[in-house]
């Protein structure tokens, strides 16, 4: 037999996507599977109903309102008018509409919320991969979260607030600033769990770039946590937007939000109690039906649930 | 295990001088007038003012205040409070506010512990019936509505039905600690609740449990005396951690209901410069934080034998 040379008996072959994607059976794609599992569960159905159409009629709400936020006037002599045709929801201490300021209030806490959520997935995820993956990153980034999260948060809102101002920006930026911790936590521990098995050494060794392991081995696994976490987001947002607020380190005075308006109304509730009931029954039912949809979502995302 | 105790204990106090250092740092980023009394500032003049300010050292380099701070704290001396109450030394101040964070923390965590775990336990054994669907319901509500409207409606139906004072007073503090002591524990029980459900539930589920079945032992004694026992270790972990955070005082609870707590403190000293106390105060609170994690690496140890933190970890 003759003798071929090293470089006649193998030879690469060009990269193709299509040829990695390729698996045993086609009929299997992923977020089909995700979804049909999703509409199965009955109840998660209508709880993302339920969400989507208060958040759909928050907008409507601020049309067919009687009063325009931007226009509304105190007015001493219409202070806690009881609700009625004319104002649905009441009056305020100062006469003003109570309707299209819950309404509003409700509508910047989830604009906040999705924006902080989205910022935290993106840079949390991102951080989490290479904390978990690329090896002498463990330390410093190990030591970055130890400090950030042992001093209490409240002293860098606090300094932010002082320092820098307050106003729906610089809150949604500080609060991803400190939020992207726990998710990169999350991420990080199931990336180191993820990244030493065979087929991902199997990648390495057939020279696959880290990113390709990353996105195509690694993170379908991490889609599900990313979702719960995405989930149990919301509403802690919505939470800490109104604890800051309330105690004067959030949104600005004139940027309506529920923390504002709890604590405006709050040395008065105890004799008008709808400035109470109105505004924590809208937040509640957003970020219960988010929470429980959250929950189910995940549920349906993670592969080891899929037949 | 000693020498493990040491190097863990060694570890935790540079965690906790690296986050007072940081904060050191952080407080020098704000105008120098903390240093002065709201009267002081209105009379003295500018000379004045940077003399005084040069007599205390406050215009060195911020390497030397560095290194005279560590000696501070190192003697123990956090200094006096300028604005909260002038004169006053820090450890004074902050001690009075934190007997009472203290109270009202220990007690809370007593009743969270026990209404939590007692509810977990209910839940596994009449699992997937209405107690079980009643405690979920109440762990969702906890988790997702934002406790500024679960407090707000704590305090109005207590006000309401129970006819319960919603403000905190020195004249009366038991029936005026009643209120924030429920607010402060509703978290924590759903979370006991949750927890002790979760490792119940996966420990029912395991091979000992079918064997003991098997052989006959009465159910009573499976959940007492084998569920329980090894349910309880993880959960055995959180109690310091939650302990201690409560201790520190939960901020809205006590701006709320106006309790002369520790909480509200750390705000009113930052935004009032007041940076001695904000100092201590950090320096308090992150050690707090690291002793509570490890303590509850301690504990578990000594609750489960089988767990040891020395080795290598041959068996996992």
């Amino acid at each position: 037999m003759e003798k071929k040379n090293k470089n006649d008996l193998f030879e690469f072959v060009e990269y193709s996507p299509e040829a990695a994607e390729r698996i045993g059976y086609s009929d299997y794609s992923y977020w089909g599977s995700v979804f049909q599992n999703f509409l199965k569960k009955k109840s998660a159905v209508v709880m993302t109903i339920i969400f989507f159409a208060v958040v759909i009629f928050s907008f409507i709400a601020l049309i067919i309102g009687k009063y325009d936020y931007s226009a509304l006037v105190a007015d001493s002599s219409l202070a806690f008018t009881k609700p009625n045709g004319e104002f649905w929801f009441g009056t305020d201490n100062l006469g003003r509409d109570y309707w299209c300021q819950v309404w509003f209030a409700a509508q910047t806490s989830i604009k906040l919320a999705l924006i902080v959520a989205l910022g935290e997935c993106v840079v949390g995820v991102t951080i989490g991969c290479l904390w978990g993956y690329v090896r002498w990153l463990d330390r410093p980034l190990t030591e970055l979260y130890n400090i950030i999260n042992n001093v209490p948060m409240i002293i860098y809102m606090t300094l932010i607030a002082l320092l820098v101002g307050q106003s729906f920006t610089i809150m949604a930026v500080s609060l991803i600033c400190f939020g992207w911790l726990t998710m990169a936590r999350n991420v990080r521990n199931l990336v180191l769990m993820y990244r030493d098995r065979e087929y991902n050494l199997a990648s390495r060794c057939l020279g696959t770039p880290v990113w390709r392991v990353l996105t195509k081995n690694i993170l379908p696994y991490l889609i599900s946590i990313i979702i719960l976490r995405l989930a149990l987001s919301i509403p802690s947002t919505i939470a800490l937007e109104s604890t800051l607020s309330y105690l004067g380190l959030g949104l600005d005075i004139n940027t309506p939000s529920l923390g504002i308006l709890l604590r405006n109304a709050r040395s008065y509730f105890m004799q008008y109690p709808y400035l109470l009931i109105f505004p924590a029954v809208i937040v509640s039912t957003i970020t219960i039906t988010f929470y429980l949809v959250g929950n189910a979502f995940s549920d349906a995302a993670d592969p080891r649930n899929h037949v | 295990m000693i020498k493990y105790t040491a190097k863990r204990l060694f570890q935790s106090l540079l965690t906790v001088l690296i986050i007072a250092t940081i904060v050191f740092l952080l407080m020098r980023l704000l105008p120098t007038d903390y240093f002065f009394t709201e009267d002081q500032l209105m009379k003295l003049t500018e000379e004045q003012k940077t003399e005084q300010l040069q007599a205390a050292g406050l215009l060195d380099p911020i390497g030397q205040q560095l290194v005279r701070f560590y000696g501070q704290i190192i003697r123990l001396d956090f200094g006096t409070s300028r604005r909260i109450q002038s004169g006053v030394a820090v450890i004074k101040v902050i001690g009075s506010k934190f007997a009472v964070s203290m109270r009202l923390g220990c007690i809370s965590l007593v009743i969270s512990l026990i209404v939590g775990v007692l509810l977990g336990i209910l839940q596994t054994l009449f699992k997937d019936r209405i107690v079980d669907h009643v405690g979920t319901a109440y762990t969702i509500f906890v988790n997702a509505v934002p406790s500024l409207v679960s407090y707000s409606l704590v305090s109005y139906f207590c006000a309401k039905v129970l006819g319960l004072p919603t403000l905190y007073s020195t004249r009366d503090p038991v029936t005026s600690s009643i209120v924030p002591i429920i607010c402060l524990s509703l978290a924590s029980i759903a979370s006991y609740a949750l927890w002790t459900r979760r490792y119940m539930v996966d420990e029912l589920n395991k091979d000992y449990i079918k064997l003991a079945r098997v052989k006959g032992m009465s159910s009573r004694d499976i959940m007492v005396k084998q569920v329980f026992k090894n349910a309880f270790v993880p959960l055995v972990q959180y109690i310091p951690a939650s302990f201690l955070s409560t201790i520190g005082g939960s901020l809205l609870m006590e701006k709320l209901f106006s309790v002369p707590g520790m909480g509200p403190l750390l705000t009113d000293a930052i935004s009032r410069y007041d940076t001695s106390v904000v100092q201590t105060l950090t320096i308090i609170y992150a050690a707090l934080g690291v002793l509570g994690v490890f303590l509850g690496d301690i504990l578990m140890m000594l609750v489960d034998p089988r767990i040891k933190l020395t080795g290598k970890g041959e068996t996992r």
